[in-house]
């Protein structure tokens, strides 16, 4: 399930929409922001931007041959099976590859997210084995739903169940498992098919409301690059090779950076002030606030978090979880842009 | 694929401290006492999202004392579970190894002796919460299924979280969780601060946080280790037994759970500060969460506490509360124990409102239909004639949420499996192997082909799947200008509102037909964006004669659509109407005719449901052609002046199913 068509459109290439691209960087910076919702009409990028972005991922290390993408050396991340053998003392085989972007499809049976019996063994050899699902390829990874307004309510429940615990827990069918599945959660939407229940909703850390560009010459552009990139994807990518490694390397840099980022006193207390203000539930607004405050002065180069960074991560943190009355749509702070449900 | 046999190593957790959690005193008080006492029956920690709910829960795990030199189980309830995982089933492995059917634990025997924590309760199906609360308050499980008949202790703290926006639990599941909190975001910029430092700290590094706090945890642990030893030495003084007694009473609480769960919260908080004797402010402090959950609406209100007897000796003490188990013992004795405790209230079956509880819960949602008791409350909107008639008319679906049904289709979850009976094709695998498992070395000597597993046609079981089916309500509204005199509009509209604002929640489809001067059109095709109905609403004019056929034509091609769609769907018409038809489609009378389509409409769509809302005006003279239209339709009747928000509601739920 792994979105690894031969050549994805550069993500550098994106026109515009430096909102949705900021947002999904800051998320490869720190994970721990738990994601991005991406609101919009047809037919603006969505899909591509988030497609794109695994083309910038970094590289992890994983158990090699691990399904549930443990991590070897940390027993938190570790899959009962590899914690078991790293208990035992054996040296875990390590393997290096890119974060993956896993898909769920809006039609995904329960089962299928959350791992089940492997009905081959249990029928011929009368053995319980789990035949893992996708929440346990997408741990440490990305978690892409496509239309998530549209998933299933039985799947919309395990997913905030395990969103919310970073474990997953498969208990069906005679067979019972927890493991780690720890994801970064981004989801597209188009709001006119339905709103997303608020519990979902608090789970995307941050959310970008995306519009088609309104600028004749940008979309120009728009229909040129793709024109271009259809006709000889390749080519288009090695056009673009430069920018991509740029982009690479400063993400790299960013997540190198993060953990030496500081917020003063006063930075706290703006991010407190701006939940209070709008009347956000709950406190993973101030969280998130301050998680992509740092992210972005890491991403620019800056070891303080500065006021500006705080605008910027309230603009993208807070539009979704303004407590609102069930009919308003979600409105962008300072109605800069104004996203109608 | 890699494949993983389970039942491994459990991965360790980043638990948060439960001592840096900040604020939130009453929910993590209800924490502990249930900790010093899990036979309080349990906390439900209700409150928007992102307020430390699951951390708390998780938390109170690293303070539990270890029973047996291991840290007691605490089970994380996964939504997904099936049936058989949680009550328990047969394990086919050792049935095909060994050829005699073995008992597999479930969830519930798995979290004897510790803390079963589900989070988003309210979104757990109804069967399963049942199971496991039955078991929470029998302290053991029953297992009939399978052949397999036994039951086996299930003594466990069960912790429940919920967000109310998404949707309420049952009033009879509510009551059965011992304590109640709510909890809500901070205020106070400093400790938004504070809070938001404490978490940074401990995302960025765990183990050092959680260093920083243990002695903290520990010297908690402690404390809830030596409240729990003294727990059982904990009296109760006899003129405060009767001050509980008052206190439910005072707040109509239906029930005795009520009075149980405060007398045993008392007596840990009590034991929690290090007292070996109940004072009036352990009751005080722990009443409001055993009651708020448990009353119909508004605050606790508490009486003021009994002044202590004059000379209150050791042997005044309600004696045979010194007899108190320790909490790990079976709770029968105990229950019979606390009932006499409180023996100075009334007897609980002596009150109105004291129903027991647990017998023919199934009926009474809480809504306020006990004749009799309305009256003294005050607020008597809830029991007016509307509700009664309700009740009378139309079986109440009980539940306040979505539908749900038994799924034909192979969509759905899996709940649990039946032998089988169709031909559908939807095999439950793991029952079908259960069930061949204990036959697998006799059918040997029968084989006549080499297979690993031996299914014979008796053991084929399939899947039974429960989806929940969204209501899709379709609106007929009518815009003639007689709905604009004296504001009927305005009325009716409210009233649409306040069924929008139920149908958001639900998560239903809603669709809306206008019928006024020439003709009929469907303003809002089915959709699930409650908002753009709410945003046509305000927009939606008045104005011009009634074609009222024209409306139910319209309405019925509305249907016809949307059943086409999804023939599985459970449509629910309103039409809100005075029911003053004067333009025909044809060319008799407008009235007779729209009867005669209403009737048509009925039998066309045997599954959908009716409800005819009368916006007629109030006064001497009504005409009543809305209640002629209703029964022509077969439809429920309301006249809308009767609806407050509450009602209207109800009449959503009373015509489901």
């Amino acid at each position: 399930m792994t979105t690894n068509s031969p050549i994805p459109y550069p993500f550098v290439a994106i026109v515009g929409q430096e909102d949705l691209k900021t947002s999904l960087i800051l998320n490869v910076i720190n994970p721990g922001l738990s994601g991005v919702l991406i609101r919009g009409e047809k037919g603006t990028a969505k899909s591509t931007a988030v497609r794109a972005l695994a083309d910038l991922l970094p590289e992890i290390e994983v158990v090699d041959g691990d399904p549930f993408q443990s991590d070897p050396r940390d027993p938190r991340a570790m899959a009962p099976d590899a914690l078991a053998r790293h208990l035992a003392g054996e040296r875990l085989p390590v393997r290096r590859r890119k974060v993956r972007v896993v898909e769920l499809p809006v039609s995904a049976t329960e089962d299928r997210v959350i791992g089940t019996i492997d009905l081959e063994t249990a029928l011929k050899e009368g053995r319980k084995v789990i035949e893992p699902g996708l929440l346990a390829a997408a741990h440490r990874g990305i978690l892409y739903v496509d239309e998530v307004n549209l998933l299933d309510d039985h799947v919309v429940d395990v997913l905030l169940d395990s969103a919310a615990m970073g474990v997953n827990t498969i208990e069906r069918e005679g067979v019972s498992l927890s493991h780690p599945a720890r994801f970064t959660l981004i989801g597209t939407m188009n709001p006119e098919e339905g709103e997303l229940r608020p519990q979902l909703l608090d789970r995307f850390g941050l959310c970008v409301q995306v519009e088609g560009l309104t600028d004749p010459a940008r979309r120009v552009e728009v229909v040129k690059r793709r024109a271009a990139f259809e006709d000889d994807p390749a080519a288009f990518a090695e056009r673009w090779a430069g920018e991509t490694e740029k982009t690479r390397q400063a993400i790299a840099a960013a997540i190198a950076a993060y953990p030496r980022v500081k917020a003063s006193d006063a930075i706290l207390y703006a991010i407190a002030d701006r939940s209070l203000k709008l009347g956000v539930d709950g406190h993973r607004s101030d969280i998130v606030m301050l998680k992509a405050a740092k992210a972005l002065a890491a991403w620019a180069g800056r070891d303080e978090v500065s006021d500006a960074d705080v605008d910027a991560a309230a603009a993208l943190a807070l539009a979704h979880r303004v407590r609102r009355r069930p009919f308003e749509g979600i409105v962008r702070e300072g109605g800069r842009e104004k996203g109608e449900g | 694929m890699g494949r993983v046999t389970p039942d491994g190593a459990r991965p360790p957790r980043r638990v948060y401290p439960f001592p840096a959690i900040l604020a939130q005193e009453e929910m993590k008080l209800a924490l502990l006492l249930n900790a010093v006492n899990p036979a309080i029956g349990g906390v439900l920690v209700r409150g928007e999202k992102g307020t430390a709910k699951s951390t708390a829960a998780r938390g109170i795990r690293e303070l539990l004392p270890p029973a047996g030199g291991a840290s007691p189980p605490f089970v994380d309830f996964p939504l997904g579970a099936t049936e058989d995982m949680v009550i328990g089933s047969i394990d086919f492995e050792r049935a095909i190894r060994d050829g005699e059917p073995r008992f597999q634990p479930g969830l519930l025997a798995r979290a004897h002796g510790g803390v079963l924590y589900i989070d988003e309760v309210n979104l757990l199906d109804d069967h399963l919460v049942d199971s496991i609360l039955d078991a929470a308050e029998s302290g053991e499980n029953i297992v009939e299924r399978e052949g397999q008949s036994l039951r086996h202790p299930a003594r466990f703290i069960l912790i429940g979280t919920m967000n109310p926006e998404e949707g309420e639990l049952r009033p009879q599941l509510l009551d059965r969780f011992g304590l109640a909190v709510s909890v809500g975001g901070e205020t106070d910029p400093a400790a938004r601060v504070e809070l938001l430092r404490r978490r940074e700290a401990f995302d960025g590094d765990p183990d050092a946080f959680a260093a920083a706090w243990r002695e903290q945890t520990a010297a908690l642990g402690r404390r809830l280790a030596a409240a729990r030893e003294r727990l059982p030495d904990v009296l109760i003084p006899a003129h405060l037994a009767a001050f509980i007694g008052e206190i439910c009473l005072r707040n109509h609480v239906a029930g005795h759970r009520a009075d149980l769960a405060v007398a045993r919260a008392a007596r840990a908080h009590a034991a929690w500060h290090g007292r070996g004797d109940v004072n009036a402010d352990d009751i005080l402090a722990v009443a409001p969460m055993a009651l708020l959950h448990r009353m119909r609406a508004g605050e606790p209100e508490m009486p003021p506490p009994p002044p202590p007897p004059p000379m209150e000796e050791p042997d005044d003490r309600e004696t045979e509360e010194s007899a108190e188990p320790p909490p790990s013992e079976a709770p029968e004795g105990e229950e019979a124990r606390e009932n006499g405790e409180s023996a100075a209230a009334p007897p609980p079956n002596e009150g109105k409102g004291c129903d027991g509880g647990d017998a023919g819960d199934g009926k009474d949602d809480g809504g306020g239909d006990v004749p009799g008791e309305a009256q003294e409350i005050g607020a008597t909107y809830a029991v007016r004639p509307i509700a009664q008639q309700t009740k009378d008319q139309i079986p109440r679906a009980g539940s306040g949420r979505r539908s749900r049904s038994r799924s034909a289709s192979r969509q759905g979850r899996y709940v649990k499996s039946t032998p089988r009976r169709t031909e559908r094709n939807d095999l439950a695998l793991d029952a079908t192997l259960r069930a061949a498992a204990p036959h697998q070395r006799f059918r040997r000597f029968a084989a006549t082909r080499d297979l690993a597993v031996l299914i014979w046609p008796d053991d084929i079981r399939e899947k039974i799947r429960e989806r929940r089916v969204g209501n899709f309500l379709l609106f007929v509204v009518d815009g003639s200008g007689s709905m604009g005199a004296r504001r009927r509009m305005v009325e009716t509209k409210a009233a649409i509102m306040s069924l929008l604002l139920d149908a958001y929640q639900k998560r239903d489809k809603v669709a809306m037909v206008c019928f006024r001067g020439a003709g009929a059109e469907t303003v809002l095709e089915p959709t699930g964006s409650i908002e753009r109905a709410a945003r046509l609403l305000a927009d939606l004019p008045v104005g011009g004669r009634t074609p009222l056929t024209a409306g139910l034509a319209e309405a019925a091609e509305v249907l016809r659509r949307a059943l086409l769609k999804e023939p599985a769907v459970m449509p629910l018409v309103i039409l809100m109407t005075d029911g003053r038809a004067n333009a025909a489609l044809g060319g008799g009378i407008a009235r007779d005719e729209a009867l005669r389509a209403a009737g048509a409409l009925g039998r066309r769509f045997p599954t959908a449901r009716f409800a005819v809302v009368d916006t007629e005006a109030p006064g001497i003279v009504r005409l009543a052609l809305a209640r002629q239209l209703a029964t022509a339709l077969d439809a429920a009747y309301f006249k809308v002046e009767e609806l407050r928000a509450e009602d209207l509601v109800s009449i959503a739920k009373s015509c489901e199913r």
